[in-house]
């Protein structure tokens, strides 16, 4: 075996030669060989690339025409350019759906979160029927939107409801839960955090279950108070996954739209209206496919926005 | 045969020392090769591509059936029905037979638009109220004026209903045939008003008093909804507009809201709910409240549609009789209707085929309405002569007196409906909120009219 240099023979590794090898390049029949892999292998994989493509790609590419179009259901209509873009961001309709967004957004993803947080931090603790509980705080995610939407409906919708009930037996009056604007706002909110803390409390879980004991152990031989450990110890340590979830749920809570309109409906009066409601009834009620379509392309553009920050955001903890 | 294991990259070692190069190598031994594989799956999709593509070509002869595409306009008894009747048709020499194809109404608008597009589409079909004025509008639509013409001849013209043929005229033709119609009227529990003491109201007065006699007892006398899903709150109050001689669009088809006639009419029903005569939370009631309220005999006279006894009202049912038509201030009745209707394609096998099949129908199709599947009320006046519609004494009053008095979303300026309808009114944003508006009682009628117009006008094509 000859004495070479390490960058000798990792320039003959690289040109496919081992150590002591001859120093000759692959034959061109190797290269042929090797290209007919290659292209058998792309053959193969073909038919589900184009699937992919027709059932993925293609409806985002039309659905980008269609906005720059001034067309309905129906037909595509006439190009007509950003004009649909313009004219939606400057519509007061737009303007309070952004805004209630940004609100139900904000209440989605730090509420469930804080609350799954505070019961995968209590599950840790030894309570009797610990699995049960599990099991019963999972169901508010596992059920059927529709099914809770209904639910919430019966809860609160009529004077007649047990809600309103025990409202009016406590003092409360006669509350309009869905008929008036801030309390139906309030209520999608509070059904929001209610479907999604389950959620957060399983990626919380996980991401305590990863947090090595001995830290624990050692902060309460430093003398660390339990507030101390928490807010010193335990929420770094989960802060990646943190970071995740709430990527996740401003996600879900962007782009949820049978929440909303299963409740409410958007209303009343568009009070509880997001983006999405709004893109919806802007298509299929007022067939308005352009600026519809468009109202959507901006809500991704934001969401990818937002998922980038976050993004760097855990890159940074993974770097410290 | 094995796909290469070294996924494309070059062998460490001299001479390719890879097995699964090496098996490769030996597979091209066999007489099925690597490219004889592919040629075949080649053929294959070429075959199934071809065959998919000759299936969906245009108009053909005589010998391909048409189809005909039908909503689920009744309970689980209609399409079977339906069905029936379709498949029993016995075309004469030389015209298609017709197949039949049950439309769910999820994603309709997207399933019809889809379909003509590609001329895969039907000869007739149901469908949306206002869909054959939109596709009419593209130019997709064969204008049944022809076939209305040879119904005058057989007699099956004049057994329409006074005026209901005239909603489905265009400039250019009737766009579609009348089919069932769907229809908004009042309601009231019988033994609600006795409790109250007070017969059913024949004018607007007599109605507001009707309303705080059944206030004093505790219940609603304005029963109305406009919830998630829930479009009839948005249809009364057209329907009163209507009532009042008024209405949204005017002779030339545009938005015309802020009139006297309507801003009286929508201060009449603000007083009403500011009275207190409406439930407080109606603007966000879905149909389901709305059934919920009557069942808990919490509305004792209110506005839907004629099956709401049908709906889950329980055993209030019984007790759900259909009001009188109001006479408004200005003397005017009305009301407001959505006759659906069955209209024919360009893309058809044939379409003297399509008009014979139609006319087929329309003398058939009694037992959609005899056999109570469910399906709204009729177009004909001798389905309504039937002894089986005549034994619910609400629909006869229905056809009675509120049929003749029924307007349609193009009232006041035309009778005819028109594409416009469907994306300016028709279960739009702007009708839903106005609604909730005027329900929530905390506006103005003009102030909701005007915000009402704009958004109209801003939907208008």
């Amino acid at each position: 075996m000859t004495t070479e240099s390490v960058t000798g023979a990792l320039k003959k590794a690289r040109s496919g030669v081992g150590v002591g090898g001859s120093g000759r390049s692959p034959s061109s029949r190797e290269r042929k060989r090797q290209f007919t892999h290659s292209r058998t292998f792309t053959l193969f994989v073909l038919p589900s690339l184009i699937l992919l493509v027709l059932l993925n790609v293609y409806p985002v590419v039309y659905a980008g025409m269609q906005s720059l179009r001034n067309g309905d259901l129906l037909s595509a209509g006439n190009f007509v350019g950003l004009s649909n873009y313009i004219s939606v961001v400057q519509t007061p309709a737009f303007l309070h759906a952004t805004l209630f967004t940004i609100i139900f957004t904000v209440v989605g993803v730090f509420g469930s979160w804080s609350i799954g947080l505070a019961l995968s931090l209590l599950l840790r603790t030894r309570i009797p029927a610990n699995g049960l509980f599990k099991v019963l705080l999972l169901l508010p995610w596992v059920v059927p939107v529709v099914v809770s939407a209904t639910s919430w409906n019966w809860l609160v919708a009529t004077p007649q409801s047990p809600l309103p009930i025990i409202a009016d037996a406590l003092g409360f009056g006669n509350p309009l839960f869905l008929a008036d604007p801030l309390n139906a706002q309030i209520v999608v909110c509070i059904f929001k955090v209610w479907i999604s803390f389950p959620f957060m409390m399983m990626m919380m879980s996980s991401a305590l279950a990863s947090v090595d004991v001995n830290v624990y152990e050692a902060s309460k031989v430093d003398g660390a108070s339990s507030w101390q450990t928490f807010g010193r110890i335990t929420l770094p340590m989960i802060s990646r996954s943190t970071y995740i979830s709430w990527i996740l749920m401003t996600i879900f809570c962007v782009n949820d739209f049978p929440s909303i309109f299963l409740l409410t409906g958007g209303g009343p009066v568009n009070s509880t209206q997001t983006l999405v409601v709004l893109a919806y009834s802007t298509v299929f009620q007022n067939f308005q496919t352009g600026p519809g379509v468009a109202i959507a392309f901006i809500m991704t553009i934001v969401l990818v926005i937002i998922s980038v920050l976050l993004y760097r955001q855990i890159r940074k903890v993974n770097i410290e | 045969m094995h796909p290469t294991t070294n996924h494309g990259r070059r062998p460490l070692r001299a001479g390719g020392g890879w097995k699964g190069t090496v098996m490769a190598s030996q597979s091209t031994g066999s007489s099925f090769s690597r490219r004889g594989f592919l040629g075949i799956a080649g053929s294959v999709a070429a075959t199934a591509a071809l065959a998919a593509c000759s299936s969906g070509g245009g108009a053909g002869g005589s010998s391909k059936p048409l189809k005909f595409w039908n909503m689920p306009w009744g309970g689980t008894e209609f399409n079977p029905t339906d069905k029936q009747i379709t498949l029993a048709y016995k075309p004469k020499n030389g015209l298609p037979a017709a197949k039949y194809q049950e439309i769910q109404w999820a994603n309709f608008t997207q399933t019809f638009s889809s379909a003509v597009a590609s001329n895969t589409g039907p000869a007739v079909s149901s469908g949306g109220g206002t869909q054959a004025f939109q596709f009419a509008a593209q130019g997709k639509i064969a204008y049944a004026d022809n076939l209305l013409d040879e119904w005058k001849k057989n007699g099956l013209y004049d057994d329409f209903f006074d005026g209901l043929v005239d909603t489905m005229k265009t400039d250019e033709g009737y766009a579609a045939v009348p089919y069932n119609l769907d229809v908004r009227c009042s309601w009231y529990n019988k033994s609600l008003m006795e409790q109250a003491g007070v017969e059913s109201p024949k004018t607007w007065d007599e109605y507001r008093n009707v309303c705080a006699a059944l206030k004093k007892i505790g219940v609603f006398g304005f029963g109305v909804g406009s919830g998630a899903g829930s479009f009839t709150g948005s249809h009364i109050l057209t329907a009163f507009m209507i009532n009042n001689g008024g209405g949204l669009f005017n002779a030339d088809k545009k938005p015309d809201c802020v009139t006297p006639e309507n801003i009286e009419a929508m201060e009449f029903i603000l007083d009403l709910v500011k009275s207190g005569y409406s439930d407080p939370a109606a603007a966000t009631y879905t149909s389901d409240n709305v059934q919920a309220q009557w069942k808990a005999k919490k509305f004792g006279f209110g506005w839907d549609g004629a099956g709401l006894p049908s709906g889950a009202v329980g055993d209030v049912a019984a007790d759900l009789v259909v009001g009188d038509p109001l006479e408004s201030p200005s003397g005017k009745k009305g009301g407001l209707y959505f006759p659906n209707n069955i209209m024919m394609y360009k893309n058809t096998p044939s379409q003297k085929g399509s008009e014979a099949f139609l006319t087929y129908y329309y003398k058939n199709m009694s037992p959609l309405w005899t056999k109570k599947t469910g399906i709204g009320l009729p177009p004909l006046k001798s389905i309504a002569a039937t002894p089986e519609f005549k034994s619910n004494p609400n629909n006869v009053k229905i056809v009675d007196e509120w049929q003749p008095i029924f307007k349609t979303w193009a009232a006041p300026g035309t009778t005819g409906l028109f594409a416009n309808i469907a994306n300016t009114v028709d279960g739009t944003a702007p009708m839903i909120t106005f609604a909730q508006a005027i329900l929530g009682g905390k506006t103005d009628a003009k102030s909701a009219l005007t915000t009402l117009q704009k958004s109209m006008e801003g939907l208008m094509k």
